[in-house]
């Protein structure tokens, strides 16, 4: 007992002081803390799976009005860093970075956030908006993409059902 | 320079520290206790100490979502705390509501009933993020005083 006291200083003297050097140095941030969040857009999809999952309900979709596509917004001010949108993702689209340096003036309320916008495909047979889907899931959902799924990528279900029916022989009336 | 401005200038710049909790779940405050009171973080190095009156504070910490019971509570223990005064935000729940917001308990955010000077989202923020709001904090007052 009072040998293992002798210990613990013997230790504390080696090992020299143990306060974090911040805020006049550097500290040390775990790879997988969870901290502000990002938003790529290129590979989200717009289903709003995380807005609905979103524990501090800091997500929110606006449709734009010309159609072009959704505009996407985290309030960081509401967020938990809960990381439910990051697993529910279905394309990883969304992500929370280890930046936990949140620190602001009160008058930079709302402009803590991230925005993005996510723009919509089009149909390339009748030009109509569509989600823009990742390649990557593309082909996790068909398989390995042939010359055929290709063309099938680029179209909306309705010209997508259509083309398929046209494939059994169907007789497609407009 | 005026008498006043070198005394400024010279004064000891050691502000003290109070917290008050305004329905907070215990989170943030625990993070709040994380940095005073282990060595690890040592707010004190900033120079400031945690007191235990208003009547002595000169930065208050303001932890949860400003409940529907707590709300005077909280502006008169803010009204006892003397000028010059900075208010920090600790946590997602005094900043917006949090996790809580659209409750029928949780009518107004703290912003709404008394200045705020900064604000440490997070849920809670971890130790770093407070130390560096109380810095903000300390920068803000310095000003004042
Ligand atoms: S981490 Fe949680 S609270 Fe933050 S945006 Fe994602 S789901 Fe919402
Ligand atoms: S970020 Fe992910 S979950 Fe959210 S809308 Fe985009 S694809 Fe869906
Ligand atoms: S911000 Fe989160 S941890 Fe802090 S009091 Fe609110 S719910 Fe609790």
């Amino acid at each position: 007992m009072v040998l293992s006291i002798f210990k613990v200083l013997w230790n504390n003297l080696k090992q020299g002081p143990s306060t974090d050097p911040f805020p006049f140095g550097e500290t040390f941030t775990p790879a997988r803390l969870r901290g502000k969040v990002t938003i790529d857009p290129d590979s989200c999809v717009g289903c709003g799976v995380c807005a609905t999952v979103c524990a501090g309900n800091a997500i929110k979709h606006v449709e734009r009005e010309d159609g072009s596509g959704k505009d996407f917004y985290v309030w960081h001010n509401t967020c938990t860093f809960c990381g439910m949108c990051q697993h529910y993702c279905p394309t990883k689209a969304i992500r929370l970075t280890n930046d936990w340096s949140t620190a602001h003036c009160n008058e930079d309320k709302y402009k803590m956030k991230e925005q993005e916008f996510v723009a919509y495909a089009r149909c390339t047979e009748c030009n109509q908006a569509m989600p823009n889907m990742p390649h990557a899931m593309l082909d996790h959902i068909y398989g390995t993409p042939t010359k055929e799924l290709e063309t099938i990528y680029g179209l909306c279900p309705e010209c997508r059902r259509q083309k398929s029916a046209q494939q059994f022989g169907a007789h497609i009336h407009d | 320079m005026s008498i006043i401005d070198s005394i400024k200038s010279k004064a000891v710049r050691s502000p003290w520290l109070y917290r008050i909790n305004a329905g907070s779940c215990n989170g943030c405050d625990v993070e709040l206790a994380t940095t005073a009171l282990i060595p690890r973080y040592d707010v004190e190095r900033l120079g400031c100490k945690y007191c235990g009156s208003p009547k002595h504070a000169d930065i208050v910490l303001i932890t949860g979502p400003v409940t529907a019971m707590v709300k005077d509570k909280v502006l008169r223990v803010y009204e006892e705390i003397p000028e010059p005064k900075v208010t920090v935000a600790v946590g997602i729940c005094p900043i917006s509501g949090g996790v809580f917001r659209g409750s029928y308990s949780v009518p107004i955010m703290l912003d709404d009933i008394i200045p705020v000077d900064v604000n440490v989202p997070g849920c809670p923020p971890r130790p770093q993020a407070i130390l560096e709001g109380v810095a903000m904090a300390l920068d803000i007052w310095k000003t004042r005083i």
